[in-house]
């Protein structure tokens, strides 16, 4: 009699641990998915407008299925981290194994996050151009591409690990060439793909070191942090984080990006800039710095010193393009900096075992990934709905767009707040939260290095906050403002809803993830309690960001209050201003006594200029001016005006590398002459030698 | 009622009540400084309340608005003073807590004023006169330069003090009181530079100029009429005074009130008053002993006041 409660309560335990919902499952369905949806794509290739809405909407479905599966992971009690095997051939044994924590939750929601508003974009978007024609190629490169980098995050070993990067850059290269009939589209692929695959080649390197020394290839046993030791672990972080680094775009491992980012088709843009990078952050988080065990302290410093160099020469770069794709790539540049800088103050502070005050840096960095994914995906929408009306990338053939594109522009002025770091808007708050890092790794740290590198740190976000303010103010006002500058400008037509609503979607997702820091916090600290090293952190109040060492709070922010303040501000003005009955007459705009024309408007160009000429040391400017005239220079009848800034890395880091290269390659043609009985000499005398090595290991 | 409720409804009440004192006072000091600099030039100066005189003719004025201009143009002025009023509620003026201190600190306040700037500096571009482009260029070019230095001045008063929330900053420097650290008069100084350069006064930009090669903030209004003119002017009037109240809170908070008490209030009105007063006095003689710098000069200015706030925060940390 007493049996039967107890055994029914055991099965009601049994139940409970396995009703909550299974990750694995959640994940084996959207892989499925995105392979029916590939296949589906591929058939129906010949209809293109069929194929875009299986191809995209089938895309933004799995990508809701990753969501589903990644919220319900971050809102499991206890538990997070599920592994297992996705795929298994039973023959051989060979399996691709998934293991699922915190930060895999995090990174499958930031890549929903973009995609999902992404593919719904592209079912507009690829209706138009010569891009209608590539649907079904366009579209099963999406897909694969968004799985690849789900599996990523996901991977549970090694192997899968390589696999699905390897998938994820032959994806995105080959979304790069959509528009393979431009030169420099071919040119762009080409160094990325070689790029990625010196970066590919350094983590190959790293995991088989890893590999060898544990005898496993799970990344339970890689990443346990007690792998490797002593030089070692110093010199399997700089693989790594070479490796990562050129995935993210880090100065100066960055030179693929401005090229690759714009040449792809702009949605595909947006992902690449959104979340594609953030996959090269996703290994810094997991392997350098919580994977190799406790981090040393030059690691932090070296993720401080190349996190500021790559958000100070981002925005700076970013400022001196007048192409806003280029632009907009720069500036994820920039923005992969400022994540690495609070990273990198979190590994500081880890490295002297201070894991609350790195609990606020990783958090800020992985804050400012998802932000970066919401406001540059918007820009980059933005950029390609505009791109699209105009046929030009070039800011200073725009102008006037803001009374011809009115939603594409308002959600471009959003982005633009956002990226500028302006309350009450996402970017706002991820900055504030780096900001803390350094101001309480200054104040807490015991180590004389962080005293004098916490407020540098601090004093270049400062900068690139305001350079960024400054690029920003120019690519809107420039594009959306004053005068059309082109016939192409001037005829520009608002995209139809199916394009706006996505943009729509992700401003209004800057303006919720700034006014609700607080709920982006408490998923944060479920996340990050799967890192070692970390505490967890008491709960934050939903909408304010507290920060507090023991005693009293350092300080905090609440943007509710702020907006409502702001809000009552705008009233009080607007009721000062406005006077019954009577609305403003309309005049033209003084032009000095000319007529106002394109011609006369502020440029670009003379926009950034005063920046130009106080960076010079950076930029370097060359600047030709030609007068054109038959008869005299002095009475010219045009004027050429040619400048230009320094490519520095591409010509003083990479010049001389490439040039080396080919030099071996040309030496090494003595061996490689063409000659068949050469080639056969040469196995003949490998397999003699491995014969060698064999006999006399044994 | 909630308590909570109610708080709110108290700070809100009070932070309306200080924005509305800063509001009425910022015309104020613009005219005072513009009079102290024609006495020391030996002119007659605009009487005390012309700033009030010139508020209301604009306010009453027609608004005429370029053909051009675009919904920006008209949001542009609007969101610069909303800005620059809820900046207001978080500084403490008299009393040594800020109305809604509880909705940030220092870096708030810094965003508050950059969103300001930017609305300004986008709309400047709406109406295609070279000229307002101009200033938005050079307006966010100096920002862009001032930023670093402004956060590294106000990061060491911050560190100091053991926090960056504003009010709880000028508790702690009335606890100690002025001590006259070296670490405080370097970051004054350079905390001060950027003040001028933030508040548009030579010798980085001259207010009383509207000469064409070498304006910035008053390029960018070029175009404003009537009441969208007033809301800036207002809003910049009260910028400053913003600024200098934080200079006052910040290194010499003596004379303000603890509690709301009558007396202390009116003894705090009388110290702030009479300190905004003395900085007054120093931006005048600034302007009018400094010829304005070229715009590519103003780098080295702000590199000036960068070094002074490094070296605060070297004397006070190591």
């Amino acid at each position: 009699m007493v049996a039967g409660p107890m055994a029914s309560g055991a099965a009601l335990q049994e139940a409970r641990t396995v009703t909550p919902f299974d990750p694995g499952s959640g994940l084996r369905l959207a892989i499925a998915l995105r392979v029916a949806v590939v296949a589906l794509t591929l058939l129906s290739a010949r209809r293109s407008s069929a194929c875009r809405w299986v191809g995209f909407a089938g895309s933004a479905l799995a990508s809701i299925v990753t969501a589903a599966t990644a919220a319900a992971m971050l809102s499991a009690e206890a538990g997070i981290s599920s592994h297992g095997e996705l795929f298994l051939h039973r023959a051989s044994g060979f399996s691709f194994t998934y293991a699922a924590d915190g930060l895999s939750a995090w990174f499958l929601i930031v890549l929903s996050t973009l995609s999902i508003p992404i593919a719904i974009f592209s079912i507009g978007y690829f209706a138009h151009g010569p891009l209608a024609r590539r649907t079904a190629f366009s579209a099963a490169g999406f897909n694969a591409l968004v799985g690849a980098v789900e599996l990523v995050f996901v991977a549970g070993d090694a192997i899968t690990f390589l696999f699905a990067w390897e998938l994820m850059t032959l994806a995105a290269v080959a979304l790069v060439t959509t528009e393979h009939e431009e030169g420099d589209h071919r040119r762009a692929a080409f160094l990325y793909l070689v790029l990625s695959h010196l970066g590919t080649g350094c983590l190959i390197a790293g995991f088989f070191a890893l590999a060898s020394m544990s005898g496993s290839v799970s990344f339970a046993t890689l990443l346990s942090g007690e792998v490797a030791r002593g030089p070692m672990r110093d010199g399997l972080f700089a693989l790594f984080f070479i490796g990562f680094g050129i995935k993210a775009g880090i100065v100066p491992l960055h030179v693929w990006l401005p090229e690759a980012h714009p040449a792809a088709p702009s949605s595909i843009s947006a992902l690449m800039s959104g979340v594609l990078l953030k996959a090269g952050i996703y290994g810094i988080v997991r392997v350098c710095a919580f994977g190799l065990g406790t981090p040393s302290l030059s690691w932090g410093v070296i993720v401080i010193a190349l996190g500021g160099l790559s958000a100070v020469l981002g925005v700076l770069y970013a400022l001196m393009q007048h192409d806003i794709k280029r632009l907009l790539a720069y500036h994820s540049i920039e923005n992969i900096g400022i994540i690495l800088l609070g990273l990198g103050a979190g590994m500081v502070a880890l490295s002297y075992g201070r894991g609350e005050i790195a609990w606020i840096g990783v958090a800020a960095s992985l804050y400012h990934v998802l932000n970066h994914a919401v406001f540059k995906g918007l820009l980059f929408l933005g950029a390609g709905t505009v791109v699209m009306a105009t046929g030009t990338r070039q800011i200073e053939q725009f102008g006037g767009l803001l009374r011809r594109m009115p939603w594409t522009g308002l959600c471009f002025l959003i982005g633009a707040m956002a990226i500028s770091a302006l309350p009450p808007l996402n970017g706002f708050a991820s900055e504030w939260l780096t900001f803390q890092a350094f101001l309480f790794g200054f104040r807490e740290s015991p180590e004389p290095l962080a005293h004098f590198l916490f407020p540098v740190g601090g004093a270049v976000l400062a900068l690139t906050t305001a350079l960024a303010a400054a690029c920003f103010v120019k690519a809107f006002g420039i594009s959306f403002l004053a005068l059309p500058r082109t016939a192409a400008a001037a005829g520009a037509r608002e995209a139809p809803p199916i394009m706006l609503i996505p943009q729509a979607l992700l401003a209004a997702l800057c303006l919720g993830l700034g006014l609700f820091p607080g709920g982006v916090l408490k998923a944060l600290g479920r996340v990050l309690v799967s890192l070692p090293g970390l505490p967890p952190q008491a709960d934050a109040a939903w909408n304010g960001l507290g920060m507090a060492t023991g005693g009293a709070a350092f300080d905090y922010v609440v943007p509710m209050v702020f907006a409502a303040a702001l809000a009552c501000g705008i009233g009080v003005a607007a009721a000062l201003s406005a006077r019954s009955g009577v609305s403003a007459r309309r005049a033209p705009t003084w032009g000095c006594g000319g007529e106002l024309s394109p011609q006369t408007e502020y440029t670009a160009t003379a926009f950034s200029k005063p920046l130009m000429m106080i960076f010079q040391a950076i930029y370097r400017p060359t600047r030709r001016v030609e007068s054109l005239g038959d008869v005299s220079p002095y009475f010219p009848q045009g004027v050429r005006y040619h400048s230009e800034i320094e490519p520095t890395f591409e010509r003083h880091v990479y010049g001389p590398v490439l040039r080396g290269v080919l030099r071996v390659a040309d030496s090494l043609k003595v061996i490689q002459a063409g000659s068949l009985h050469a080639y056969l000499g040469y196995v003949i005398a490998l397999v003699v030698w491995l014969m060698l090595v064999v006999w006399w290991r044994a | 009622m909630t308590p909570v409720l109610s708080d709110a409804l108290r700070a809100f009440g009070l932070a309306a009540l200080q924005a509305v004192f800063l509001l009425a006072m910022a015309p104020l000091l613009k005219t005072l400084i513009k009079m102290m600099k024609a006495r020391l030039q030996n002119r007659q100066g605009p009487p005390l309340l012309q700033g009030y005189y010139d508020l209301a003719k604009l306010l009453r004025k027609e608004t005429v608005r370029s053909e051009t201009a675009s919904w920006v143009f008209v949001a542009g002025p609007r969101v610069y003073f909303a800005a620059a009023v809820s900046a207001t509620t978080l500084v403490p003026v008299l009393i040594s807590a800020a109305p809604l201190e509880a909705a940030g600190g220092v870096l708030l306040l810094v965003g508050t004023l950059a969103l300001g700037r930017f609305a300004l500096a986008t709309a400047a571009l709406d109406t295609g006169s070279p000229f307002g482009g101009m200033g938005s260029s050079r307006d966010m070019t100096i920002a862009a330069l001032a930023e670093p230095a402004l956060m590294l001045g106000l990061f060491t008063s911050g560190l100091a003090a053991g926090t960056l929330n504003l009010g709880a900053l000028a508790r702690s420097a009335l606890q100690h009181g002025v001590t006259f650290h070296p670490s405080d008069v370097l970051a004054f100084a350079g905390l001060f530079i950027i003040v001028l350069a933030e508040t548009g006064r030579v010798p980085v930009d001259n207010p009383a100029t509207h000469l064409e090669l070498t304006m910035i903030h008053e390029a960018m209004l070029l175009e404003y009429s009537g009441p969208d003119l007033a809301l800036v002017e207002w809003a910049s009037a009260v910028k400053e005074l913003l600024y200098l109240t934080l200079l006052v809170d910040l290194f010499m908070p003596v004379g303000m009130a603890t509690s709301a008490e009558p007396v202390a209030l009116l003894m705090a009105l009388v110290a702030w008053a009479g300190k905004v007063f003395v900085l007054a006095i120093a931006v005048t003689i600034t302007e009018s002993m400094n010829a304005k710098l070229r715009l590519f000069r103003v780098p080295e200015l702000v590199s000036i006041s960068l070094g002074l706030a490094f070296l605060a925060l070297t004397i006070r940390f190591l």
